[in-house]
């Protein structure tokens, strides 16, 4: 195929970004309709962090793995089939351990593998990253031996590893009841289960429980059975978490029932919920919004998960390519990023002239898959990181700068994200703020005194991972229209808090 | 911390600061320094503090290390391989790529 100079080929239908639940899901309908589809994944196999590594358990390769499948139960498993599938279709590219360090609106994509790094292009790219557990900054929570709970179920999935000595857990959300359950059923028997959620909020949440969110309540008060059953002590209401220890975390404090407290502690396991992960979004210079309910940003998206650029006219490209779908577009667990996923599929193929078209059942699926959100919002909301840190307390991990740091540089006149980053480096680290930046946004609100509607975001730059010399030295894909190359500068206010919680969307 | 759910039996080995190490094919850098039982991967580079993996999904980049003579790789996102050169990191990674083997 022949192409002219400025007009750089395109390397596939559609580039997906991201290999869990929607990312498949979307692939392998987009594939079947007969789309060539590249996926580029961080993971070495497909499945994202719910199915991960499932496809090597099952195979049993690992002589860990029957334990492992035993504890992790049918929401694990339930994977399986799907992962066949998207092995088996034709048409679809799997790129794993690729990380994606840049995205543009008009469906350019930078990626490395190894040392090798390069840019490939679509007419549309789905973005389905997923989600990332809430940052929490509380005292000690750089020690070694804090983790949260998404990455202990990373080491039970794919390290062949369960916690052993004393364990705390701490925090709030469906995930961390259910890693309880799942240590208990592999013998490991936590020291504490604190709660930052309370009767008060399951009582709320009542409210909500409409027919066919029943089953992941039912869930939830059998993981609690169990755990009573094997004697794991539980508070509720917890506050004042802190990890103590001088070269690792040696014990940990916090209060409950009006009561202070400290025990010893070799592991502690935080979880404040999940939020859609905005590194890519944010960084392809897309409209983000508020969720006041769920204190998480996350990309404004149509109901077909087209996203919007949020560009000045004059740099706005005549047509987005981004689609987003599953976690990353809103948190709603396997079943609605499953959901959404085809949805997403259909949408594009619409675009293109192929496939079905989009039915009501596809909407309905992902109405359904979303309705229990609404309840679990309400019972867990977030928890450690519900009031902000103290003065001591270091928010970012990367420059290790403690909350009272940037309070002083706010105070001092750097009091818009980027200032502050520019005068601290706060943000500018290996993790480009992914932990510490709705920190710094509450901070910055709170010394304007407002509670205003959507918290500042850094400016997002590519490469928004870290891109070595090497691989930039040998990129490969160049795109000749340097003059396309976009800048952020000025970019508008993100638009304010939509109704986060409307099941019709 | 971490205790093997069931002992390696088919494995590949590393090599961390120099000292073999035994893994799992398939797992990520940052499980075996885990299971080794390791007290840091890095040191920080402001405060010279002890850190060790944090998220495990690539989100933190606590992980640091110094992996085949490239510093600053996440270690939960790096597979092992055999003969695989780990080395922690002890405040900033040095930008100039060191092939000692
Ligand atoms: S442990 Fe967080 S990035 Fe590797």
């Amino acid at each position: 195929m022949t192409h002219s100079p400025t007009t750089p080929p395109m390397n596939a239908d559609v580039i997906i970004v991201g290999c869990g639940p929607s990312g498949m899901a979307a692939a392998v309908e987009l594939a079947t309709a007969g789309c060539s589809v590249l996926v580029m994944d961080m993971q070495p196999a497909p499945g994202g962090q719910i199915f991960r590594n499932l496809e090597a358990n099952t195979r049993g390769r690992n002589p860990g793995s029957k334990s492992v499948l035993a504890a992790l139960g049918p929401s694990y498993r339930a994977g399986v089939a799907l992962i066949e599938r998207f092995r088996a279709c034709k048409g679809i590219d799997y790129r794993s351990q690729t990380t994606v360090w840049e995205v543009r609106p008009d469906g350019t994509v930078g990626w490395l593998r190894g040392m090798e790094a390069g840019y490939v292009r679509a007419p549309c790219v789905l973005l389905a990253h997923g989600a990332m557990e809430r940052p929490a900054p509380f005292p000690g929570w750089t020690l070694p031996g804090v983790m949260t709970a998404g990455a202990v179920q990373t080491l039970l999935k794919a390290g062949n590893l369960k916690p052993s000595g004393n364990i705390v857990l701490a925090g709030t959300g469906p995930l961390l009841l259910l890693l309880a359950t799942q240590l208990c059923h592999l013998g490991v028997k936590p020291a504490l289960i604190g709660r930052t959620d309370n009767f008060s909020h399951s009582l709320k949440a009542m409210r909500h429980l409409r027919g066919g969110g029943l089953s992941p309540v039912i869930k939830g008060v059998g993981w609690l059975a169990r755990l009573k059953a094997k004697g794991v002590r539980t508070v509720s209401g917890l506050t004042h978490l802190a990890a103590e220890g001088a070269r690792k975390v040696e014990a940990v404090s916090f209060a409950a029932g009006g009561r202070r407290e400290r025990l010893p502690c070799d592991l502690l396991i935080v979880h404040d919920g999940i939020v859609p992960a905005i590194d890519i979004p944010n960084g392809a210079g897309l409209a983000l919004q508020w969720d006041q309910t769920n204190a998480s940003w996350r990309p404004h998206t149509t109901t077909d998960g087209l996203a919007t650029p949020a560009l000045p006219p004059e740099l706005e490209p005549d047509h987005c390519a981004i689609r987003i779908t599953g976690d990353a577009r809103r948190i709603g667990g396997a079943d609605a990023a499953m959901a959404h996923g085809r949805l997403a599929a259909q949408a594009i193929l619409a675009e293109q002239g192929k496939g079905s078209g989009i039915t009501p059942q596809h909407r309905k699926a992902v109405r359904k898959a979303l309705s229990v959100r609404p309840f679990l919002d309400t019972a867990f909301p977030p928890g450690l990181s519900a009031s902000l840190p103290d003065d001591a307390t270091i928010v970012c991990r990367c420059e290790e700068l403690s909350a009272g740091t940037l309070r002083a540089k706010i105070h001092a006149g750097f009091n818009n994200m980027d200032a502050l980053r520019g005068e601290t480096r706060c943000g500018m680290g290996p993790c480009q703020g992914r932990n510490c930046m709705v920190s710094a946004a509450r901070l910055i609100m709170e010394a304007h005194n407002t509670s205003g509607p959507v918290p500042p975001t850094f400016r997002g730059r590519p490469p928004i991972r870290p891109l070595p010399l090497g691989a930039l030295a040998s990129l490969t894909g160049l795109d000749p229209r340097a003059t396309e190359l976009l800048t952020l500068e000025d970019k508008p206010e993100h638009d304010q808090e939509d109704k986060a919680h409307d099941p019709a969307e | 911390m971490f205790s093997s759910l069931s002992p390696i039996t088919h494995g590949v080995t590393l090599y961390l600061d120099g000292q073999p190490l035994a893994a799992n094919r398939g797992e990520s850098v940052a499980a075996c320094l885990l299971r080794a039982g390791v007290a840091y991967n890095r040191l920080t580079p402001v405060s010279g503090t002890p850190r060790l993996p944090y998220c495990m999904i690539g989100h933190c980049f606590d992980c640091l290390v110094e992996i085949d003579g490239v510093g600053n790789q996440q270690a939960c996102l790096t597979i092992v391989h055999d003969g695989m050169q780990v080395r922690r990191q002890n405040g900033a990674a040095s930008a100039v790529e060191d092939p000692t083997p």
